[in-house]
């Protein structure tokens, strides 16, 4: 078991080397000049200030010496500086975007566990009857409505039709401010809300996994009340795979924002991470890729973890 | 060896066909996956031929109609531009509609269900070397691959068509937006693969070990048949299921794409095009059908997916109901 | 091992449990004292220093002036060149002149200025009072570091060669051929002296642009790279007290600034977005822009809101088809003349843009200095266009070579104007144009290497309120932004006389020509004068100008209760 995660974690630097290669690689060949996006339409490129530029930013540089320079510095806990932001590390500016991309996510998987998990747990008890596919349906329903257009009701619906709450704007997100503010409800319900059938459907399979198993029978032939095994043995058996889901769902974090966070304009990390392809901002591209990269693999690793210790069968290979 | 292809015939039939005729006939018992079927034929079909029966054409702007609501000679409305709302509507699903079956086609099930095949058939090191790339490819965060794809790699692909048409007789293929097509395929491709080349595998390693695969091996059918004409069939309705299941976020994720403007090229109209057009608060106050058109069709075709999905896994897999 | 996996696991699930609890309960409950108590303990440190501020001060005023803004991409003056930046560095810091809300040039640091008879030797005599936000009186040594520093190798300022380019050696410097700058003297404390390679009357306007504002050198010294977040001390109006990426950023004024008491206490800039109108009405915010959607409503006389409607002036800039001349068909002037007749700017403004443009027929924006009224304009025709279309080597439709517009496009959109005059050359001309849309990056790197036909969705925006930074920037054959390769000797002639020319009036009918020059050969199709046009502003505050350019504006605010 021991050898088996160290392999596992001895395995995450080399896919971040590999991850950082190909996403290193696909920029540099394609299209595009930070310096000339630095410069906009309005300033000469051919100008020294733009040769002067270049060399700072270290872009005059063979490819593979670029690359070299940034993996020492990167595996040495330095993600250089952004160059939209000038000046600014990138350590800095990500960690400002993800704390508020986080707290919105934390806020939206809030929102999906708490509702999707007893949803689940109470329609997988009601097997066969009328409730069960409705719910389900209309989890589905929620989450097949368009995020572009989820978005814009909500706010019509809540802030505008009926001010019940306030917009967006002008949140504390350093600290814990954000998570407890009534602005943080929109955006994290259209983010929370699609999120809600996963939940139901995972929980539903999961807790009719458990009541099958021999020890809930042992437990009702020994004729201990439903409620005390549905609390004591079934819930929290049924839950344990579903923490595994929850990791990857803090990976996903950047994919799952874009869109709220650009119609909402919230500056958070998917916002930063589109502008900064658009941006040719390398460091900044290179930091995001990486960081959710090393998510994944982690997550990855937890998952087959916890389902190994869940499953005994489940070998190590 | 006639008796050894009937044993293949027997084996097959008893294993596969009977398998998802019953799957099927359930399946049409259920009322709202009947409903799905019906709405997603009803939508691909106007997609398929919107050519032939919208009353106008996609640039066709009248200044003397520009922002009418709903009425009877424009069924949804019109734009800022004077252009009929149903008709880019529909243009929009044939675009939806190609790039996603393509994309489904290509990336989800030959590029998916070959490495899955192979991977889980063969083992070892092959099998390391599909597995560690899938994981390398689906640690990057799916929408920054798609992003970065069309970012980079289809303006060089562009560039070359151009150069091709340029100097051959070729013409109109970037015009026609089949380079486009192509390109977002791609993107849409390159993570597409990876969940249904796990799952093909899984269900390989799983009958790799069953007692009808020895059979066949022992009686000397070659490598492809039994990898396509014995196993494949065994592993097909999870497959359907995930396919399925995978169209309603395929589906979202073209949407996305040509939401954030990197998706096929303008005057095509696209459904995320004009969700980004309308998609905020004020066009709900004012001209609220010019967000709710393509909403609500792009909703539609999302829903009737994943309820089919769901149908489909209840039919599948009894066990969980 | 597996038990206390598992038990972590639990414990993990209870504390997330356990959190929506929390957040559940206090998502409900109103959280108004909850707000003030966090902004309490967010900026204590800066509160304590108002307190003291307005304890001294409060026969003049206060208040607080709130907005939104985005995260600028730098703070530092000698880097900015954009105007999320600028709009804020220029509160902050100032430079040896400036520009007033009237877009005059005004005296800042310097308190006079003398030009020699050949039109290169300024002097500049430095204010007695002008002191740094940390209380060190600015010198003439200061400013020449701070040329120096913007100009410099490490700095890497992307705008230094076009701001201060004129200045004699500058060149050498940059490229580190010399350790200082040739043009720069100081005199004494309070005098500085600049030569400039020829007599150029727009050089004083480029520097009120950021680029030459002055700093303390120990605090930048000290601070490194990022000096501008840790200690970011100006000259100017405001000392920036508080910045919180993505959250927000607080002004506060600055007592001893040198021109004179300023009447507003603090400006909160928020920068974690938000639906501006909707917060406008809500009260969270003072001013907000009026979107294209929203007009129609703000217009309506019943409407409360249009109570606080301010029109603005169009902005300084302008956006424009631009023809790349050396490329068939765009090397006929007569095909081009006929493009430009074709399209009904008019219409498309009111109808389809809701009139938040100005149809432009011609170059320099409404209210620049310099601009002439009198030149005839590329109006609406579309016999003319037809016309023209006929005398011109591609009238022919179908030996016409292929004509493919491109367009920037990260917004995911072409742009209604454009898809409208694509349909009119349609419908009049017959021409067919085929669309090609890259993203930003790829879209310039194109333009740099002049490979575009024809080119869309570009704008352009004053920098300093002189006809050169459009006219002889944008059109001169040498010039590294006349991306659509025009070349005409006779139009270069004119912007060279007009760059050294010291008469006033002989300079603007200098450029009077010039834009009739460009006009006529209609190197592009100009379409609108953009800019805020429509804006609300509260009525408790006063004073606020909209400026086409941005300039200090802030400290003439006042908010009366």
């Amino acid at each position: 078991m021991w050898n088996y995660i160290i392999r596992r974690l001895l395995w995450v630097p080399f896919l971040l080397l590999v991850v950082s290669f190909i996403s290193f690689m696909l920029f540099r060949l394609g299209p595009g000049d930070p310096v000339l996006v630095i410069l906009g339409n309005k300033y000469d490129p051919s100008s020294q200030s733009a040769q002067n530029l270049r060399e700072e930013l270290g872009l005059d540089k063979p490819l593979m010496v670029q690359f070299a320079n940034y993996s020492v510095n990167f595996f040495q806990g330095d993600f250089g500086e952004s160059y939209r932001y000038r000046g600014q590390s990138v350590r800095k500016l990500i960690s400002a975007k993800m704390w508020i991309s986080a707290q919105l996510s934390l806020a939206a998987l809030v929102i999906s566990t708490t509702i999707g998990i007893p949803l689940g747990f109470f329609i997988a008890h009601k097997q066969g009857g009328w409730q069960d596919p409705a719910i389900v349906t209309i989890c589905l329903v929620v989450m097949s409505i368009p995020v572009m257009v989820f978005v814009p009701v909500l706010l019509w619906l809540l802030c505008l039709k009926n001010l019940w709450l306030p917009f967006w704007g002008g949140i504390p997100c350093s600290g814990w401010g954000g998570l407890f503010d009534q602005r943080i409800i929109v955006p994290a319900l259209s983010m929370g809300l699609p999120g809600v059938a996963v939940f139901v459907r995972l929980m539903r399979a999961s807790t009719l996994d458990v009541m099958k198993q021999d020890y809930i029978v042992t437990a009702h032939s020994k004729g201990l009340g439903p409620f005390v095994i549905d609390t004591r043995h079934v819930f929290r058996n049924a839950v344990i795979p579903i923490v595994t889901i929850l990791s990857f769902s803090l990976a996903g974090l950047i994919g799952g924002a874009i869109i709220t966070e650009t119609i909402m304009g919230i500056p958070g990390i998917g916002r930063l991470a589109v502008q900064s392809v658009f941006d040719r901002d390398y460091p900044v591209i290179m930091a995001i890729t990486l960081i959710t990269a090393g998510f994944f693999a982690i997550a990855n690793l937890l998952a087959d973890i916890t389902y190994a210790l869940v499953d005994p069968r489940i070998r190590y290979r | 060896m006639t008796q050894n292809v009937k044993t293949e015939q027997e084996i097959k039939s008893f294993k596969t066909k009977g398998h998802i005729h019953r799957a099927f006939d359930r399946l049409i018992r259920k009322k709202l996956a009947v409903g799905c079927l019906v709405i997603l034929g009803i939508i691909y079909l106007s997609g398929i031929t919107v050519d032939w029966i919208s009353p106008y054409g996609y640039t066709d702007q009248d200044y003397t109609q520009i922002r009418q609501s709903p009425n009877s000679s424009h069924w949804l409305g019109t734009d800022r531009a004077g252009r009929d709302v149903f008709t880019r509507v529909l243009w929009g699903i044939q675009n939806t509609l190609i790039l996603t079956f393509v994309g489904m086609l290509t990336g989800g099930l030959i590029l998916g269900v070959t490495m899955g095949l192979v991977s889980g058939y063969f083992g070892g090191y092959i099998d390391a070397i599909i597995q560690r790339t899938g994981e390398i490819v689906s640690s990057i965060p799916t929408f920054f691959l798609i992003l970065i794809i069309s970012a980079t790699v289809r303006p060089r692909i562009i560039e070359f068509v151009r150069w091709v048409e340029d100097n051959s007789f070729l013409e109109g293929l970037v015009r026609g937006g089949i380079v486009d097509y192509f390109v977002i395929s791609l993107s849409l491709v390159s993570f597409g693969w990876i969940g249904t080349a796990r799952l093909v595998r899984g269900q390989i390693l799983y009958l790799k070990e069953t007692q009808f695969i020895d059979a066949a091996r022992s009686i000397g059918v070659s490598t492809p048949n039994v990898l396509f004409r014995h196993l494949l069939p065994n592993a097909i309705s999870p497959l359907i299921v995930t396919v399925t299941m995978g169209m309603g976020s395929m589906i979202g994720a073209e949407i996305f794409l040509s939401w954030i403007g990197l998706g096929i090229q303008p005057p095509r109209p696209s459904l995320g095009v004009m969700l980004w057009e309308s998609g905020n608060i004020s066009v709900i106050r004012t001209e609220p059908w010019l967000m709710f058109a393509p909403g609500s069709v792009a909703f539609l075709m999302v829903l009737a997916w994943n309820l089919l999905g769901d149908a489909l896994n209840d039919v599948f897999n009894p066990r969980t109901y | 091992m597996k038990k206390i996996l598992l038990t972590s696991l639990c414990l993990v699930i209870l504390m997330v449990l356990g959190c929506s609890n929390d957040a559940q309960v206090s998502l409900d409950v109103s959280t108004d004292d909850r707000k003030e108590q966090s902004t309490k303990s967010v900026s204590s440190s800066a509160q304590n220093t108002e307190k003291s501020q307005a304890q001294s001060t409060q026969k003049t005023g206060g208040g607080t002036f709130r907005r939104l803004w985005s995260d600028p991409p730098t703070l530092d003056p000698h880097l900015t060149k954009d105007t999320t930046s600028a709009g804020i560095v220029v509160e902050i810091f100032s430079g040896l002149v400036g520009l007033s809300t009237d877009l005059e040039l005004v005296a800042d640091l310097a308190e006079t200025w003398d030009i020699d008879s050949t039109g290169t030797i300024y002097t500049f005599k430095i204010r007695e009072n002008a002191k740094f936000h940390n209380g060190k009186n600015v010198t003439a040594d200061d400013v020449k570091w701070s040329f120096e520093r913007s100009a410099s190798k490490e700095t890497a300022s992307p705008v230094a060669e076009t701001y201060l380019g004129d200045i004699v050696g500058l060149k050498d410097y940059m490229e580190g051929k010399a350790d200082s700058i040739k043009g720069l003297k100081v005199i004494d404390q309070q005098t500085i002296q600049i030569t400039i390679d020829a007599p150029k009357p727009y050089f004083l306007a480029k520097l009120s642009y950021p680029t030459s504002y002055v700093l303390d050198r120990d605090v930048v010294t000290a601070g490194g790279r990022n000096w501008w977040l840790e200690n970011p001390v100006g000259t100017g109006p405001f000392k920036l007290t508080e910045y919180k990426i993505g959250e927000r950023i607080v002004l506060t004024r600055n007592d001893d600034y040198h021109l004179g008491p300023i009447d507003i206490h603090k400006i909160e800039m928020y920068l974690g977005g938000g639906q501006s109108m909707a917060m406008y009405e809500n009260d969270e915010i003072d001013i907000t822009g009026v979107g294209l959607f929203d007009l129609e409503r703000v217009l309506d006389k019943q409407e409360p809101l249009n109570k606080d409607l301010v029109i603005a002036p169009p902005g300084f800039s302008i956006s424009y088809i631009g023809f790349n001349t050396t490329m068939p068909p765009f090397d006929d002037k007569k095909f081009r003349q006929a493009l430009n007749h074709a399209i009904d700017k008019k219409m498309i403004a009111k109808d389809v843009l809701s009139d938040l443009v100005v149809p432009a027929y011609r170059i320099l924006p409404i209210g620049f200095p310099g601009r002439s009224e009198n030149i005839d304009g590329l109006s609406y025709d579309q016999d003319l266009a037809k016309q023209l279309l006929k005398e011109s080597k591609y009238s022919d439709s179908s030996s016409r070579p292929r004509i493919t517009i491109t367009v920037p496009g990260t917004g995911g959109t072409l742009g209604l104007d454009l898809e409208v005059i694509l349909e009119m050359w349609k419908q009049t001309l017959d021409i067919e144009v085929e669309i090609q849309q890259v993203e930003w990056a790829t879209f310039l790197e194109e333009l740099d290497k002049e490979a575009l036909q024809v080119y869309a969705g570009l704008g352009w925006e004053a920098d300093y309120p002189d006809p050169q930074d459009f006219l002889d920037i944008l059109f001169h054959s040498q010039s590294a932004q006349n991306h659509g390769q025009h070349s005409n000797s006779q139009l270069d002639d004119i912007l060279e006389r007009a760059r050294v020319e010291q008469d006033i009036n002989s300079r603007i009918e200098l450029y009077r020509q010039a834009e009739q020059i460009i006009v006529n050969e209609a190197y592009w199709v100009p379409l609108w004068f953009t800019g805020e046009q429509y804006a609300l502003i509260k009525p408790r505050v006063q004073g606020y100008v909209l400026t086409p350019m941005t300039v200090p504006k802030l400290s003439k605010l006042k908010i009366s209760e």
